[in-house]
């Protein structure tokens, strides 16, 4: 069977079994939503401070939100024993690595979706007229995210005190990704927006960089 | 003057700390050899 | 064993003659004076952190591509002593930085890269000591090596890009001038010095996991045969 056709079976069977229960998908939303409320209440933020820190705030959210979701990923083959299942099946090691990429891609997605709007409504940023290129900054960043977050969640799942280990392990990886991100988004904010393209590269090169090494190194986190 | 004594700490903080740490590799292979030794008699012993 | 005690007295002396230099030798700066010479200790440092760490990357390669054993243990090594200098360089720093600029720490782009790459190879030694099988343990510490490695640019790159758009301090004279051979000289006869003393302790670092991996087989063997565990055995950090 192809790749691509293998992957996309999976990820059917992954969003099908998310989709069943929808517990991940809304506990992730609801501490995305705590970060921004408590924000709020640690900083009292004025309008001025919001738009400010908004961006930062927007994608500190997003990364503790992603790394808590993220951990499931693998841990949760691991404790039904799918993996073993997984791996005889005549499916490639990438196969398998780029359905989970795609469903969590997928889940991040739609934890922004709700996050998003919510925090344009308590903060009073406007997003008219920036939709477009913020959407572009938030898909950049989200690939970025779940690529590395999916391979870590291979290697923590294997680990002790794997849910600490993941965040660890991916936030200092992800500096680059939340600096840009954080910028460009900024960059969108602003009175005159205007998307800043430098951040949008690092970004791309950020994305790029890592869902080659991921397939390069693909092998060595789907193996026994 | 007080940019000596920094100057001074920067000095030791750098040897020392390869010290101590070499020192600690030290001890752990030292220890580390003894207990093959001690692994290798009980193998025979037996 | 003669080639050890030759390199280990040959270094010796390097660390002597260089501090020597550091000290004494090397002309005093216009608006720093003695406090400038802490750069003799502190960019050898970096360049050394950024050797072990360049080797460690190869050994991960390396270990992924041959799965032998002795990369791994090199891996590791290279990586612990990439911290312990990357350790140096962070405390050199501030040292320098209270008298010079009044702070101990600013968020400027280099010290904020070195201070993130810092916490990416402890995450690496993190990840090892929260592996228990021997071989996952040097597959995935490897692979997680290598994407640490390929962040470092772009952790470099991000924070340049970042910080230059922001005000800063100005380093004044510390990224080695150049233009007196004297600095340059003296400079690197301490680059010499400290990567000679990284690469002797990165050396017994090696030998140690090796001989470690010795007992470990040692015991195994001894457990098979037996059927009990052996009252050596115990955990070692």
């Amino acid at each position: 069977m192809s790749t691509a056709r293998s992957a996309a079976i999976l990820l059917a069977k992954e969003l099908r079994s998310e989709f069943r229960t929808r517990e991940l998908l809304s506990a992730t939303i609801v501490f995305a939503l705590v970060i921004v409320v408590l924000f709020s209440f640690a900083f009292d933020p004025t309008a001025a401070e919001s738009r400010r820190y908004g961006p930062g705030l927007l994608w500190i959210s997003f990364l503790f939100a992603g790394s808590l979701m993220l951990n499931p990923s693998f841990a949760r083959e691991r404790l039904n024993d799918t993996m073993d299942a997984l791996r005889m099946a005549p499916i490639s090691p990438f196969a398998i690595l780029s359905a989970k990429m795609l469903a969590n891609f997928i889940f991040m997605s739609l934890v922004e979706v709700v996050l998003v709007p919510v925090f344009s409504v308590l903060y009073n940023v406007s997003l008219s007229g920036v939709m477009v290129p913020l959407i572009l900054v938030l898909v950049l960043g989200t690939i970025g995210l779940t690529v590395t977050g999916t391979v870590f969640s291979a290697i923590s799942s294997h680990a002790r005190l794997r849910e600490v280990l993941l965040p660890l392990l991916l936030l200092p990886i992800l500096t680059p990704l939340l600096i840009a991100a954080v910028e460009a988004t900024a960059s969108l904010l602003v009175e005159q927006p205007a998307l800043d393209r430098t951040w949008v590269a690092l970004l791309a090169g950020f994305d790029i960089v890592f869902l080659t090494a991921s397939w390069l190194l693909c092998d060595y986190l789907i193996e026994e | 003057m007080k940019n000596f004594e920094n100057l001074f700490a920067a000095w030791m903080v750098v040897w020392a700390v390869f010290f101590v740490y070499e020192v600690s590799i030290a001890r752990r292979l030292s220890s580390l050899r003894q207990d093959i030794e001690s692994l290798k008699q009980q193998m025979r012993g037996r | 064993m003669k080639v050890r005690y030759a390199a280990t007295i040959l270094v010796a002396g390097l660390i002597f003659f260089a501090g020597y230099a550091a000290l004494f030798m090397a002309p005093d700066e216009r608006t720093m004076h003695l406090i400038q010479r802490i750069f003799y200790f502190h960019v050898p440092s970096w360049m050394a952190m950024f050797t072990a760490l360049s080797l460690a990357f190869i050994a991960n390669i390396a270990y992924l591509a041959t799965r032998k054993s002795k990369w791994d243990s090199w891996g590791v090594s290279a990586v612990e002593l990439g911290v312990v200098c990357c350790t140096i360089g962070l405390a050199t720093g501030p040292l320098w930085a209270k008298p010079v600029w009044g702070i101990w720490w600013t968020w400027d782009a280099r010290l904020t890269t070195t201070f993130i790459l810092w916490l990416l190879y402890i995450a690496y030694l993190l990840l090892r000591g929260l592996l228990d099988d021997p071989e996952k343990k040097a597959t995935l510490s490897a692979v997680f090596g290598i994407f640490a490695f390929l962040d470092a640019p772009l952790v470099y790159v991000s924070n340049r890009l970042w910080r230059t758009q922001h005000p800063q301090p100005v380093i004044l004279g510390a990224s080695g001038s150049g233009l007196d051979p004297v600095i340059g000289k003296v400079l690197l006869l301490c680059v010499l010095a400290v990567m000679g003393v990284m690469l002797l302790v990165l050396i017994d670092r090696y030998r140690l996991e090796q001989l470690r991996q010795e007992f470990e087989e040692l015991r195994m063997e001894y457990e098979t045969l037996n059927l009990e565990p052996s009252s050596i055995a115990k955990e070692r950090p």
